[in-house]
């Protein structure tokens, strides 16, 4: 049984990782940073060709976290694979023994490496969450018995810092009512700004993680300030990163990251660390915050 | 209408053989507004091509005016017995129109060979006489109902039928930041029009089958068949 899953549904505090497979086929240094998370993390997220950038599948990887007791939370977007793809996929998935998974819409393939690829969004992932779901019960989209069925714990994302937030709350929902059992959130990093998120879904009564990504540097947050939905991060953030000597911004990285977790984990049932990389810093970050 | 954009005139060159005698063939409908394949663009194309060595015995668009070249009974008149004479001389036509006008001019010439002079990329909306953009894809199964009259499958880049994805930022794309987001805009309407509650309806995933080609639409009497890999489907005018 998914421990991800008993944690949350016993309301208990739950802190998530992610690893971003390789572009190639060696996948030691991926399994190393699983390592490195493993005693610090209930579940860790392998993120399916984020954005849009050819690499190894998440199903590959999450199958070699199962092979090392680490429990996985199989990320599958829509931007690749038609229906029939994705129910073949999340029967492989269980008989591989991945309970978590997250259903997401998927970047763009335009804003990856082969920008020519026939973006395929057969299901959006409202959908995709109503097909797991169906599996869930023993029956695939076409309503056909499944000879066994798998058991799913099923998550989304939703963007807290969407301006407007209306259209992603009316989604949230949406994606309640087909299955979702819990959220996994776009990086906060203006706690106030997410209270106000939380009171708006308090009463949904689904467990919300806080995305959190490690902020590596001034340009970085610049960087999302402009490109990436749903990111603001604060000047003074910005400012302190920049104030830091190259030497010891990841220092001031972890240190940053451990004050956001401490502001928001009174309002959410857990965190979920993007790492990008500096993994190093998380068993630091999280013994920090837990003393 | 149909969109249609000329090709690059070194593209079209490189389809003809040497001495390879040609006549252009415009449409005086959609390829007109595109400015693609109208009389004086099917003219001009003819001097063009001229000017480039091209052997080219004619040209015409089919009239009366404003008819679609995809009118096979007139073009077959119009190529056959009206420019008989001259397209009896050519090895083959450039037609400067969509898609569906390559075809009927090979119809219409029985079997004559066809070279094609333009991209055929929309059906569009002719917003003003120089500005056609697009607000339908062809599904077969249309959902605007549910959302203002919007197509998300046109108007979202990624064609949700559920609400927005997390990428939109100030209400633009994450394909292109100068572009609306479909989503948005399905949401503004909704609320000008007091019908936001129709967001929360949850949209089945689309009959792809309604999608498939080629499809087909037959008319006898009072009744219409629409024939494609979903099965026909038949509607009378008079239920």
């Amino acid at each position: 049984m998914s421990k991800f899953k008993e944690k949350l549904e016993s309301g208990k505090f739950v802190i998530t990782g992610e690893i971003g497979p390789p572009k190639g086929v060696n996948i030691e240094k991926c399994l190393h940073d699983a390592e490195l998370l493993r005693d610090y993390v209930t579940a860790i997220n392998i993120t399916d060709l984020q954005s849009a950038v050819l690499r190894i599948g998440s199903l590959a990887v999450s199958s070699k976290l199962i092979e090392r007791r680490i429990e996985p939370i199989f990320q599958l977007t829509c931007r690749d694979r038609n229906r029939l793809a994705l129910q073949s996929d999340l029967l492989s998935a269980w008989a591989l023994g991945i309970e978590n998974v997250l259903c997401l819409t998927g970047d763009h393939p335009t804003m990856g490496d082969h920008a020519e690829a026939k973006p395929v969004y057969d299901l959006d992932s409202v959908q995709l969450l109503k097909a797991a779901s169906t599996l869930n019960q023993g029956r695939d989209m076409s309503d056909h018995e499944l000879d066994s069925n798998p058991n799913f714990f099923l998550g989304a994302v939703v963007t807290p810092g969407a301006e407007p937030m209306e259209p992603q709350i009316i989604k949230m929902k949406k994606k309640i009512a087909v299955g979702a059992r819990f959220f996994q959130t776009q990086a906060i990093y203006e706690p106030d700004k997410f209270e106000s998120f939380i009171n708006q879904v308090k009463s949904l009564n689904v467990p919300v993680i806080a995305g959190i990504v490690i902020l590596k540097s001034a340009a970085m947050a610049k960087f999302m300030n402009e490109n990436v939905a749903g990111i603001t991060v604060p000047e003074d953030i910005i400012n302190e990163m920049s104030d830091t000597p190259k030497e010891d911004r990841k220092k001031k990285a972890a240190e940053i990251t451990a004050r956001i977790i401490r502001q928001v984990k009174p309002l959410c049932q857990g965190v979920h660390i993007m790492p990008l990389g500096w993994d190093e810093l998380v068993p630091e970050i999280i013994k920090e915050v837990e003393a | 209408m149909h969109a249609t954009i000329q090709k690059p005139i070194d593209e079209i060159i490189g389809y003809l053989d040497p001495g390879e005698k040609v006549f252009v063939v415009g449409c005086d409908n959609c390829a007109a507004k595109c400015h693609s394949g109208g009389i004086p663009d099917t003219q001009e194309m003819a001097s063009r091509l001229e000017k480039r060595g091209v052997n080219v015995v004619g040209w015409c668009v089919p009239q009366p005016k404003g008819i679609s070249l995809c009118k096979l009974a007139n073009t077959k008149k119009v190529l056959q017995e009206e420019y008989g004479e001259v397209t009896k001389q050519a090895d083959s036509f450039l037609i400067l129109a969509c898609g569906q006008g390559i075809h009927t001019v090979m119809d219409a010439t029985d079997g004559g060979m066809v070279h094609a002079g333009c991209d055929t990329i929309f059906g569009g909306e002719t917003v003003t006489d120089d500005f056609i953009t697009e607000y339908c894809s062809l599904c077969g199964d249309c959902i605007v109902e549910y959302t203002a009259g919007l197509c998300p499958v046109t108007l979202c880049a990624k064609s949700l039928l559920n609400g927005p994805c997390g990428g939109a930022k100030n209400g633009k794309c994450e394909v292109d930041r100068n572009r609306d987001c479909g989503w948005q805009l399905i949401y503004d309407r909704l609320k000008e029009l007091g019908q936001l509650d129709k967001m929360d309806k949850y949209i089945m995933p689309k009959n792809n089958s309604r999608w498939s080609r080629p499809r087909s639409l037959t008319m006898a009497g009072t009744e219409v068949t629409f024939r494609s890999l979903a099965g026909d489907v038949t509607i009378s005018r008079q239920d």
